[in-house]
């Protein structure tokens, strides 16, 4: 084999597929990458630092600004640290609302990442198709929040307000619908022979290190690790819901875009029956009283979530005082992006393009 | 079936107490010398997922916090040390998991411990030369910290806003 001098380059961190401010930098064999480096920290808004001068409430809002393609799934596993903090209960009827948004939250990112994926790969019509089905699914996010993207929706104690009138039935309408459009985007992209050639086959991690480097969400299940913390550490009312953990053993790219697929049907899935609860139960949506001024006892609580793109954890301290002593979060954004170096070893630089729209990464949550 | 009876067992003098968490996890704290110890005690034991490290500055003491998961047994534990505020250095468990590198740069970098024999340990979300670590209870917010580039093109970390190219952020604040 013929070797080159060996020399560094740089992509980003402005650059159309880095998806926000990251910036690799290279060494180079030729077209083969050798060694990654990533350099983080342009989008960091010290999150963590700003909590403590905020109030618990305060702090919702902020929460939709760390992944702010999944706002909902944030929202609410920053408030399950605090209702565990607190001990809040939230009526039936506000944890079904609030899986179904959380599920419908779920299909918005994986179709904002199908899009991005292909569009990184010079496929420019899966994005117009993702982004007029997520439309719908924002439009019904707005009647109930007001917002599309920064929903500050879910809180402690329950949801902001409940259910407009004929949000059962304009969503009920879109959870019929959206299985044509998710089988439109599987006929059109998943056996077209340009896409199998671009991702099968790189991108391996196997299972080992999948655990080991702390991977988490579709990522881990594309390395056949069938983990889903719905399933095994169950929160909220995911117990009482039938749905399937979807993992598949390739180890490699395209097993990870599969998994994607099945995700927005089993998310379907979840969607409708958390619907046909919120039907069927009577009764308030958030806990009659939350105080003005919160002041949960001294204390420490851990939730971790199964966000979109994985392990999403919050860490909250309190001392007693409507100040949280200390929030860390961990995102799953940050540690995915980890094991990214050992992934692209030894592949094309083209390739890199590929592996780096595969983990699903949101700069927002990478820097907090 | 307890792994923090299990690891009271093996490591007689290593827990130094138990503890349970407000949303029912249970943790122990333990003597940082035995921190690699347990750790990989815990990962032979199956606890191989770190979902966590965080970094705790309690004015009079530091932290460090481990959250850990294990895929086959299906159990979370939480493991603690205390460290001296004036010199919070601790071991570092890469050589557990390797998923620790960066949290424990990241803990380095916001908080201030230093953590031994770590591949590593750089800054990683704040710029090389940044002053003080901004989640410390004594973090001084009141000091603005600018990036500029510097004679050799490099990033330089400065607290002087003269040399700004947009001198009316400075002017706008005050």
């Amino acid at each position: 084999m013929t070797e080159t001098e060996e020399f560094t380059l740089n992509v980003g961190p402005v650059h159309p597929s880095t998806h926000g401010v990251l910036r690799f930098v290279l060494r180079m064999d030729g077209e083969t990458i050798k060694d990654t480096e990533m350099v983080l920290g342009q989008l960091h808004r010290g999150l963590e630092k700003i909590a403590e001068s905020r109030s618990y409430l305060q702090f919702v809002p902020y929460t939709d600004r760390l992944d702010y393609i999944s706002g909902m799934t944030n929202n609410y596993a920053y408030t399950k640290a605090v209702e565990d903090l607190a001990g809040i209960t939230v009526p039936r009827r506000g944890e079904y609302l609030r899986v179904l948004v959380m599920e419908l939250g779920r299909i918005v990112n994986h179709m904002l990442f199908t899009g991005t994926l292909f569009l990184d790969l010079a496929a420019s019509t899966p994005i117009m198709y993702c982004f007029r089905d997520r439309h719908n699914i924002l439009e019904l996010f707005e009647s109930l929040s007001g917002a599309r993207i920064t929903f500050n929706y879910i809180r402690p104690g329950g949801v902001r307000g409940d259910i407009p009138e004929g949000f059962i039935d304009k969503t009920r309408a879109l959870l019929k619908e959206l299985p044509s459009r998710i089988d439109e985007y599987a006929e059109l992209l998943n056996d077209n022979e340009i896409i199998k050639m671009r991702l099968k086959g790189i991108g391996m991690l196997n299972p080992k290190d999948a655990i080991n480097y702390g991977v988490t969400g579709p990522m881990l299940r594309g390395s056949g690790v069938s983990h889903d913390i719905r399933k095994d550490d169950p929160y909220s009312v995911y117990d009482e819901l039938d749905f399937k953990v979807c993992t598949r053993s390739e180890c490699d790219t395209y097993a990870r875009y599969i998994i994607r697929m099945d995700e927005m049907r089993e998310s379907l899935h979840i969607a409708e029956q958390a619907l046909d609860a919120i039907e069927r139960l009577q009764g308030p949506v958030s806990t009659s009283y939350f105080p003005r001024i919160f002041k949960p006892a001294r204390g420490e609580s851990y939730s971790r979530i199964e966000a979109p793109k994985g392990e999403l954890g919050f860490y909250i301290v309190s001392d007693g005082s409507e100040h949280p002593y200390r929030v860390k979060i961990r995102s799953p954004s940050f540690c995915n992006l980890m094991a990214l170096p050992q992934m692209v070893k030894g592949l094309k630089i083209s390739d890199l393009v590929a592996v780096f729209g595969i983990v699903d990464i949101c700069l927002g949550d990478v820097d907090r | 079936m307890n792994i923090i009876n299990d690891v009271k067992n093996r490591f007689e003098h290593a827990v130094v107490e138990t503890y349970t968490q407000n949303d029912g996890k249970e943790g122990m704290l333990i003597k940082k010398e035995s921190l690699v110890d347990v750790c990989g005690f815990l990962y032979k034991s199956g606890f191989d997922h770190l979902s966590m490290i965080s970094g705790m500055d309690y004015v009079e003491w530091m932290e460090v916090v481990y959250h850990v998961w294990s895929y086959t047994r299906k159990e979370n534990v939480v493991l603690k040390v205390k460290l001296d505020r004036s010199m919070p250095v601790v071991d570092s468990v890469v050589s557990v998991w390797s998923g620790a590198d960066w949290m424990e740069r990241e803990t380095y970098d916001l908080i201030g411990i230093t953590f031994e024999n770590h591949p590593d340990l750089r800054r990683i979300l704040l710029p090389e030369g940044w002053i003080g670590h901004p989640l410390r209870k004594d973090y001084d917010l009141t000091v603005d910290q600018y990036v500029i580039i510097g004679e050799d093109g490099s990033d330089v970390v400065t607290t002087d806003a003269s040399k700004l190219l947009r001198k009316e952020v400075l002017h706008d604040r005050n």
